[in-house]
């Protein structure tokens, strides 16, 4: 189970750091690195997407032993790295924005 | 005897880690220091530091800590060997960094 959890925290986290580092470099008038880290952060969050997807499936089986606040730490990073997904694109879309006028 | 600092977002992952480093250290002759703190504790841990290590998840905090650790080597942890949890090659990443191997 820790393994699981570390995972998730590795690739979901992952893919935190590819969206934030992607406004950086939208920051910074880079947008084709941005869209680049993007892509590369969706990977990432999708193949954390899958390892979560088993544990969910795991419980719908009835595996529900497996509480801990490691695995809540996880979820809890999952849900930032979509927060970020949904955020950069807004930020990175502002920014060209700006860089236009 | 080496000290080592990992850092994550809130410490918590990289606790963990710690352990699993401590254990593969017991095979090691160097005597080593590892900790784990959260990302806003570096200025009152970094003392005596000879690596600070980054988990996958704070990766785009990199230039900000190595501007903050000045002389003191920042690297990220491999993806691979964060998830699986493989303590003795991330301690012996670090020690190679350390002695200047890498």
């Amino acid at each position: 189970m820790e393994q699981i959890c570390f995972e998730l925290i590795c690739y979901v986290g992952d893919a935190r750091s590819s969206f934030i580092q992607a406004i950086n470099c939208a920051k910074k008038g880079d947008y084709a690195q941005s869209e680049q880290l993007i892509e590369n952060g969706l990977a990432s969050f999708n193949r954390g997407h899958a390892v979560h997807a088993k544990l969910v499936q795991a419980e719908a089986e009835g595996m529900t032993d497996h509480l801990s606040l490691l695995l809540i730490h996880a979820e809890d990073q999952l849900m930032s790295a979509e927060t970020f997904k949904i955020l950069c694109t807004e930020f990175i879309a502002l920014y060209q924005k700006i860089d236009s006028k | 005897m080496k000290k080592i600092l990992l850092m994550c977002s809130a410490g918590m992952s990289t606790s963990i880690m710690v352990k699993k480093m401590k254990e593969a250290a017991v095979s090691h002759k160097e005597e080593v220091q590892i900790n784990a703190i959260a990302e806003q504790a570096l200025e009152e841990h970094i003392a005596g530091t000879d690596i600070i290590l980054l988990g996958p998840q704070v990766r785009f905090l990199q230039d900000k800590v190595q501007a903050e650790a000045k002389n003191v080597p920042v690297r990220v942890i491999d993806m691979m060997d964060y998830g699986t949890m493989n303590g003795a090659k991330i301690l012996q990443f670090a020690l190679d960094v350390i002695d200047g191997k890498k």
